[in-house]
């Protein structure tokens, strides 16, 4: 994905979605009809033309990864218009909902920004955790939901409206539980003389609206600070990674140098390294200071080295002992052996 | 590379690096290759220091010197310090005007009139527009009064500012608040020069401007830490959130399009009961109405109102609307809420780092002196194998002491070092020998040498007792010990660290070595035991 290619393709989805807020206006759609018409084969084709130079590249791949499929599902919708106009017909009252649909097409500029993306598998992680809230939201909403078609749905005395059907008392749960205006529907249950009304409304309430949205914000701030700390810390590692590789290159070019300098004095009398270094080391002097802050030469750093190199010698001079004793005691047993194997026959010798 | 390493010895990689480190001390590359004149032989100490810096230009004054640039932990530099230090400055004979606007500007007594100075503004803009609608004669000089202390506190301010200037005109513009500081004045200043340009009429934005007299009062945040503190955290978390909005107004956009086209039967139904009609009619009134849809407002009644309409299908609608209040209100703003939470936390672990820092410096200091003190227990055991070596002991410990607690005086400093250096040396080549004499085992020394450790043995018993063993003690504290040492600079004499770093590469290899019939030998017994 050369530089280039991705300005354009920023530019092109950019000069979309802005066409898409003037074809909203029906004026300006009418007056500039063939604009219109222009612009939209120029935006599919490009999209289209991405599309196979994509899946050209690489085509088993192409399909692994999450935002292509994102870029096939935009493009599916970008041609439903056209087949739906050319199947039903002029008159189809669902066109208008595919002519809304176009506007998913922004999301296209999310393969191209790198923050969104990180964004996106930061909080993406924690999909499992909002997933499963919701669901268990969606069946606390059923219970009550059932709850209150028997007690409020009734067809005689029943608050029709709001408690009829399945459907339409999962959206007065779900007002109760967004607290939004759910004082006119506790008035239209009160109108009606409902004992358990109250009761009914305020436990649902408290449970959705104070405990479960309130979790939810709980369990999002725990993940994203897990995600957040993940990526900060594999983002440390990448980096420590790569500054070990370029220490490593460093350390190979040195010592490819001095290995290049032997090879051509090594015909002349230089064996190995140190004699190489014989001339140089007699002209330093003992009164010749040289000042050096670096930890590797500094005081503390000998005397933990020299320390655990002590700690060190008194493991081994153990661990030495431990085996002489070891080879000791098996040297007893193998002389204890044969011993109670000659008293063992000797007694069955002398039972018989 | 068969020629870099001694014939038959493995590839060790500290090793390696350590004699890479060596070479690159000592610029060996460069001596071999002839060109000697093009390494820095002496360093800035030498230059500082007078008499050496006689003896230096009395020869060849054509030398190289060698700089070591390391970050040192300072303080922030003040402008004024830097003026100080100037060469223009330090020439001239009087100090210059913007240091004496530097030191007043910084002095306690006159940011304190400052903020008193605010405070008496609020008063008296509350006092003021109290007495604005009342005709009563008997207050006109108490409105007097207010008048001409309004105008005195602006002058007052407007010479802070010209203070600032005089001090250093583009740092000014540098800092924020200053530029808060600078537009607020401004705006003050306008209806008053306006009033006096002879503009007339329009007295409803003069009266506004003379409000902004009230933003004044906002200069208080910039005088207080806490309240600083507060807005930076509160901008950096915002700062870090930039991409999430960016999503958030992505999502916004692609729902106020859709929006726009979902409910084009709502917006021309011609229905004369419909509240929310005109809430999808253009792309404008759609982006309101899904904000307010954002914000859980009446989003049943508006569903209920769209679905009076026939041709509207319901369940798209009512996919629309519920499908946003989850994504957008419901986890869209837990998510800004998680996010707002985390980074406050982290900016506030950020700002406690310098705490931490202490901390870990305070640690790194203790275990500096655990080191110490094994040395010194070890020391009256040693006595055994070389007087050498306890006297260098000896001698280095007072040695070693001065240097930790006198680490600000650098020259007593080198010359102490100098000292224990050149013992220290001695004592490492005695102790290397003897390693290197223990893994070919012969026997008088590998007696002193078990002597030796047994005696440490004993003392690294008791030690070990009551606390972690010592490597992860090691490791636990090395890091702040390497933070530490920054300040400190050893001085080497030239031959003894050529003979050091060439004795840590042998030591290495040693070390190896041993490992490696430490191996043969646990092999062997092996192989003894299956008889």
């Amino acid at each position: 994905m050369s530089r280039l290619f991705k300005i354009i393709m920023i530019s092109t989805i950019s000069m979309n979605a802005f066409s898409l807020v003037l074809w909203t206006d029906y004026k300006t759609r009418y007056k500039l009809f063939t604009l219109y018409e222009v612009s939209e084969l120029i935006f599919v084709s490009i999209y289209s033309s991405e599309f196979c130079m994509k899946l050209y590249v690489d085509p088993i791949n192409y399909w692994k990864d999450g935002y292509n499929l994102l870029d096939v599902i935009i493009i599916i919708t970008v041609f439903i218009p056209y087949s739906l106009h050319k199947i039903k017909g002029k008159h189809y009252p669902y066109l208008h909902i595919a002519d809304g649909i176009q506007s998913l097409r922004i999301l296209k500029l999310i393969t191209y920004s790198r923050g969104i993306r990180t964004l996106i598998t930061a909080v993406g992680q924690t999909a499992y955790t909002v997933a499963s809230v919701l669901i268990l939201l969606f069946v606390l909403m059923y219970i009550f939901a059932i709850l209150g078609f028997c007690l409020f749905g009734a067809p005689d005395r029943g608050d029709l409206n709001n408690w009829g059907n399945l459907a339409v008392a999962f959206f007065t749960l779900f007002s109760l539980a967004t607290v939004d205006g759910w004082t006119d529907l506790q008035q239209q249950l009160d109108d009606r003389n409902f004992a358990l009304s109250r009761t009914f409304t305020i436990i649902f309430i408290l449970l959705a609206s104070f405990v479960f949205l309130s979790m939810f914000v709980g369990v999002m701030i725990i993940h994203t600070e897990d995600s957040i700390k993940k990526f900060k810390r594999e983002l440390m590692v990448e980096r420590h990674v790569t500054l070990m590789e370029e220490k490593q290159v460093i350390l190979k070019r040195q010592q490819e140098e001095v290995s290049r300098l032997m090879q051509t004095r090594k015909n002349v009398d230089y064996k190995s390294f140190s004699e190489l270094v014989e001339i140089f080391k007699k002209t330093l002097r003992h009164t010749d200071p040289m000042v050096l802050d670096d930890f590797g030469t500094s005081l503390p750093f000998i005397d933990v080295y020299l320390s655990t190199l002590d700690n060190q010698d008194t493991t081994i001079y153990k661990l030495q002992e431990l085996y002489y004793e070891i080879v000791h005691v098996l040297s007893l047993m193998l002389e204890d052996l044969p011993q109670k194997e000659q008293s063992q026959s000797s007694e069955k010798v002398d039972e018989k | 590379m068969a020629t870099y390493h001694q014939a038959g010895h493995m590839q060790l990689p500290r090793a390696d690096a350590i004699r890479s480190r060596l070479i690159d001390t000592f610029s060996l590359i460069e001596h071999l290759q002839g060109l000697s004149q093009a390494v820095p032989r002496h360093t800035i100490r030498e230059i500082l220091d007078p008499s050496h810096q006689k003896k230096l230009m009395l020869g060849d004054q054509h030398q190289l010197v060698r700089f070591s640039i390391k970050p040192r932990r300072v303080e922030r530099i003040t402008h004024g310090q830097r003026m100080m230090s100037s060469l223009r400055v330090r020439c001239s004979q009087r100090p210059p005007l913007s240091l004496w606007a530097g030191w007043v500007l910084e002095c306690p007594l006159f940011t304190n009139f400052i903020i008193f100075l605010i405070f008496l503004n609020t008063i008296v803009l509350m006092v003021e527009i109290e007495l604005l609608e009342s005709s009563n004669t008997k207050l006109w000089p108490l409105k007097l009064t207010l008048e001409v202390a309004a105008w005195f506190i602006l002058l007052i301010f407007i010479l802070e500012i010209l203070l600032m200037w005089l001090s250093s005109f583009f740092l000014f513009w540098k800092n924020a608040w200053n530029v808060f500081d600078f537009f607020v004045t401004i705006l003050s200043l306008l209806p008053e020069v306006v009033v006096l340009v002879g503009v007339t009429g329009q007295s409803v934005w003069l009266q506004l401007l003379r409000i902004c007299r009230v933003l004044r009062s906002l200069k208080l945040f910039a005088r207080f830490r806490q309240i600083r503190v507060i807005i930076l955290a509160l901008v950096r978390a915002l700062k870090s959130m930039t991409f999430l909005l960016m999503l958030l107004l992505i999502f916004f956009y692609i729902f106020a399009v859709a929006g726009v086209y979902f409910f084009e039967d709502y917006t021309r139904s011609t229905r004369q009961d419909l509240e929310y009609h005109m809430f999808f009619s253009d792309l404008l009134n759609s982006l309101v109405t899904v904000f307010i849809l954002f914000t859980m407002d009446h989003w049943y009644a508006l569903l209920q109102d769209t679905w009076k309409v026939p041709e509207v299908s319901r369940a798209f609608s009512s996919i629309y609307v519920i499908l946003w209040l989850l994504l957008g209100s419901i986890i869209f703003r837990n998510i800004i809420v998680a996010m707002m939470v985390t980074n406050f936390q982290n900016i506030r672990n950020e700002l406690n780092e310098e705490m931490t820092h202490l901390e870990v410096q305070h640690k790194a200091d203790i275990f500096k002196r655990q080191i110490i003190q094994r040395r010194q227990n070890l020391s009256p055991e040693a006595l055994r194998s070389s007087l050498s070596k306890t006297d260098a002991r000896d001698a280095s410990q007072p040695e070693e002491s001065l240097v930790l607690e006198a680490s600000q005086e650098k020259s007593q400093h080198s010359a102490a070092e100098e000292g224990s250096r050149a013992s220290a040396s001695k004592t490492k080549e005695s102790l290397s020998k003897m390693k290197k004499s223990s893994s070919s085992s012969s026997s008088s020394s590998s007696s002193s040498s078990s002597s030796y450790s047994s005696s440490s043995y004993d003392s690294r018993y008791f030690d070990s007792l009551g606390q972690l063993d010592w490597e992860t003690h090691v490791h636990q504290n090395l890091p702040g010990l390497m933070e530490m040492d920054q300040d400190e600079r050893v001085v080497w004499p030239r031959d003894s660290l050529f003979r050091y770093f060439e004795l840590l590469e042998k030591l290495q290899y040693n070390l190896e070595e041993r490992k490696r019939l430490q191996e043969f030998a646990v092999q062997a017994l092996m192989n003894f035991e299956d008889k």
